[in-house]
């Protein structure tokens, strides 16, 4: 972990400078945004497959049971003395190891046919949660795991959580009585002893020097022992292991795509042909289990999900390719990550501060909110991306609300206009004709109101296939081409051979 | 078709039930205080009216909805907080209110988008809790004291329980209960076989409504106890181990009913015995222990019946073999 980060920040220093790195990181919103985008990107990969294949409660499940891999892996490392960090990579190994087995526990239960899919999941959530939050409230006392960090997790203070590196001058500085920057005072040796003053005569005294040790960069550095200063870079702990984790999911889908793709469209056909749906879904649960331990830390136990299941189902309105929905999935999630951090600090997607709308809230209905608005961060995360959806769900130029309300009146209306047609083309030129189709009593044939009747006939004279002839409704010339092309095209859809354009 | 070992098993739950408390005392030396007998009662009253509830829930195939629920009750309670202040009432009705919306939300994916069961679930469970954990940190950080003790709806807090709201629970309870046998015939038809309730002429959507609002309704007096994240444990779990016992729906309501009073019960006197164990969690977990129980044990259809059966059958298989070998 540590010669990852430090390659990383060699390879940024290339084009930042060690201060704008180091203001950088310990920007509290920085850091934040920063894990806040790589959990949504992870989560939102991993999430569209999850979404296609049915999977998406999976999700939750794992992160559940991630929280008791977290609180036993926890107890075990401390039992055995060894520093547990929820950063630490066999902290985390065997947290994820916890969830894919009990992904595969819900699996076997659901297979023995005594409780449903939904029942076997229903029961692992509570329970697994269940035995986790006594093991906390019981053993832990800790405060990495309480039960705050474990709703909400601590994204905000993920700045303060770092590895220091150091890369220039970093030989710790050793004061010797010889070094030039010793200081050397006098002490009184016999003072003590004979309970005089060491202003007495008969004082002794040697001189000793006072600021010699060993000293860290940093420290010889705090205490202006060193002309140059050390380069040291803070880096956030939460930050490395989320990098390593995209690096991982990107990596996975990369070399997978293929194969991912097909087990999850068409799982038998990809089996006949050799690939291991089962071992590809195995591995997409282990990452699955991977993310939402290393996001545990930021963002809590069950506040996650929301990062698996919101975007991908957000770009599923959007798009049809497979290929799209991996592109949007993590441009949505990253985008609620990002403006989830203003929503916690009271302004909407950067631009509509929250106070005016509660101001705005008291004044119409009398109450007496209190204006000023702080809140979580990862909860405004959740609710950015939330707003995201909904505004996806009604804006989607194929699937949204708008979308389906327009197609709908769109077909109403074409509806409405055949069958008017069909009506008057069946009865134009036959006896009946003065009846059927006088324009005074036409809604009465449709059993529609005379309202809507007026109304489609408007909208039919306007489109010039209609026009009225001694107060009764005969088809315009155009009106006619339009009822016989529609017929043929009918005819043609349901294969059925015209007899009537086969008299002459 | 009732079943003999099903009534036998209930008869058992209930003395042992019964029995809990003097034997506890006796045995593991629990000082039964007002709090312990309050909680007690209030535990298994609850187990109960979850139980015969949650087996239409699991039934019809929506345990995971009641999860959804549960999770979308929780920002009604900080609202129900911020305009009535620290009411009880107010809470509740704020989280039926608020776990209501969350149904038709995810009712209105469903409808409107090709969005999937599993998905929509997701989306409406986590972005409600978000809600609440969001509205629960600002209230958090008002100047006003009475706050405290809001985020015991996330975790459940059995100790806060007093008198009045058990009366509370078992009047609603009451209610739950009268309306559910009223519309059993309605429901038992609704739950089994939806397509023909509907072409039978049964107002289905209604029904359903009446359903999903008593689930609601269960769980929203639930809360205080169980907290939104644990609820639906208890709303699901004694029916799934009613289910193994009998194929008889009213038996499965009224097992379900009394393995959900046993395990709030007994949870509720576990967790007295030690004070940092908390009495929602280990009601969850006595209650999986049921399941546990049941899933291995039941006769005719439990995990270890099986295995006996298959051995019994590969030997009567092998030994007709060797019979027609010879």
């Amino acid at each position: 972990m540590m010669g990852l980060e430090r390659a990383l920040i060699e390879l940024l220093l290339n084009f930042v400078t060690l201060e704008q790195l180091n203001g950088f990181l310990r920007s509290p919103q920085h850091t934040a945004t920063v894990v806040g985008c790589l959990i949504a990107v992870c989560g939102a990969l991993l999430g569209s497959f999850l979404l296609l294949r049915g999977l998406s409660l999976t999700s939750d499940a794992i992160s559940h049971t991630v929280l008791l891999g977290i609180v036993l892996a926890f107890l075990l490392m401390t039992g055995a003395g060894w520093e547990a960090d929820t950063s630490s990579p066999w902290l985390i190994l065997g947290a994820a190891a916890a969830g894919v087995g009990t992904v595969l526990l819900t699996e076997s239960l659901q297979r023995s046919g005594l409780v449903r899919q939904d029942a076997a999941l229903g029961l692992a959530f509570p329970l697994l949660f269940a035995i986790a939050v006594i093991l906390v409230s019981r053993y832990v006392d800790d405060v990495h795991i309480d039960e705050d960090a474990v709703l909400v997790g601590e994204i905000g203070l993920a700045w303060a959580n770092t590895n220091s590196h150091c890369f220039a001058h970093c030989e710790p500085l050793i004061i010797t009585p010889e070094h030039p920057a010793a200081q050397a005072t006098r002490q009184c040796v016999n003072c003590r002893e004979l309970t005089i003053s060491p202003r007495d005569e008969r004082a002794e005294f040697v001189s000793v020097c006072g600021n010699c040790g060993v000293y860290s960069p940093a420290q010889a550095w705090g205490a202006g022992l060193l002309d140059e200063a050390p380069m040291l870079v803070f880096f956030p702990k939460s930050i490395a292991v989320m990098l390593v984790l995209t690096v991982l999911t990107v990596g996975f889908i990369a070399v997978f795509y293929k194969e991912l793709k097909l087990t999850t469209f068409d799982a038998a056909l990809a089996k006949s042909l050799g690939f291991h749906p089962g071992a590809l879904s195995l591995a997409l649960m282990a990452l699955v289990s991977l993310v939402a331990v290393g996001a545990f830390d930021a963002v809590g136990s069950i506040l996650v999900v929301a990062f698996f299941i919101i975007p991908p189902a957000a770009a599923y309105l959007l798009t049809d390719r497979l290929s799209g929905m991996l592109l949007l999935s993590p441009l949505i999630g990253g985008a609620g990550a990002f403006f989830g951090y203003d929503l916690a600090r009271g302004l909407l997607f950067g631009i509509f501060p929250i106070e005016k709308g509660i101001a705005a809230l008291n004044t119409v209905f009398g109450l007496s909110l209190r204006e000023a608005w702080d809140s979580s961060i990862s909860a405004s995360m959740v609710l950015t991306m939330f707003l995201i959806f909904v505004l996806v769900w009604i804006f989607s130029p194929r699937y949204g609300l708008l979308a389906l309300a327009v197609r709908r009146a769109n077909s109403r209306r074409r509806f409405e206009h055949q069958v008017v047609l069909a009506h008057i083309h069946n009865h134009q030129g036959t006896p009946s004709h003065a009846i059927e189709l006088r324009a005074s009593t036409l809604h009465q044939h449709f059993r529609w109101t005379p309202q809507k009747m007026n109304r489609v006939m408007m909208r039919l004279r306007a489109l010039g296939f209609v026009s009225l002839e001694a107060g009764s409704a005969i088809l315009t010339p155009r009106g006619d081409a339009h009822v016989h092309a529609f017929r043929k095209h009918m005819l043609a859809v349901h294969n059925i051979p015209d007899i009537d354009s086969a008299q002459p | 078709m009732t079943e003999r070992r099903a009534w036998r098993l209930m008869l058992a739950l209930l003395a042992l039930g019964f029995l809990m408390l003097p034997l506890s005392q006796a045995l593991f030396g629990l000082r039964l205080t007002y709090t312990v007998r309050v909680v007690a009662l209030g535990g298994s009253l609850l187990g109960a009216l979850s139980g015969a509830v949650g087996c239409f829930a699991v039934l019809r195939r929506e345990s995971l909805l009641g999860d959804a629920l549960s999770h979308a009750a929780l920002p009604g309670v900080a609202i129900g907080f911020l305009l009535a202040g620290r009411q009880l009432g107010a809470l509740l009705v704020g989280a039926g209110i608020a776990s209501w919306l969350g149904l038709r939300l995810v009712a209105a994916i469903l409808r409107s988008t090709r969005i999937k069961q599993d998905a929509a679930l997701g989306i409406v469970l986590v972005s409600f809790f978000a809600a609440g954990i969001a509205l629960l940190t600002t209230i958090q950080s008002l100047p006003d004291a009475s706050q405290a003790g809001l985020d015991s709806f996330i975790f459940g807090q059995a100790a806060a329980i007093i008198e009045s709201d058990i009366a509370l629970l078992g009047g609603i309870g009451l209610l739950v209960m009268v309306l559910l046998a009223l519309f059993w015939k309605e429901f038992k038809l609704l739950t089994f076989d939806a397509d023909f309730a509907r072409a039978d002429g049964l107002r289905s959507g209604l029904l359903d409504a009446l359903l999903s609002t008593l689930v609601v309704i269960t769980i929203v007096l639930g809360l205080q106890l169980a907290g939104v994240i644990l609820m639906v444990g208890l709303l699901i779990a004694p029916a799934i181990a009613a289910r193994q016992w009998t194929h008889s729906l009213e038996q499965m309501v009224l097992l379900a009913a009394a393995l959900g009073a046993f395990a709030g019960g007994s949870g509720a006197v576990i967790s007295a015995l030690d004070s940092d164990i908390p009495t929602g969690p280990m009601i969850i977990v006595v209650a999986f222990a049921l399941v546990l129980l049941s899933i291995t044990l039941a006769p005719g259809r439990g995990l270890l019946w099986n295995q006996l059966r298959q051995r019994k059958n590969r030997r009567q298989l092998r030994s007709r073999r060797l019979e027609s070998g010879a």
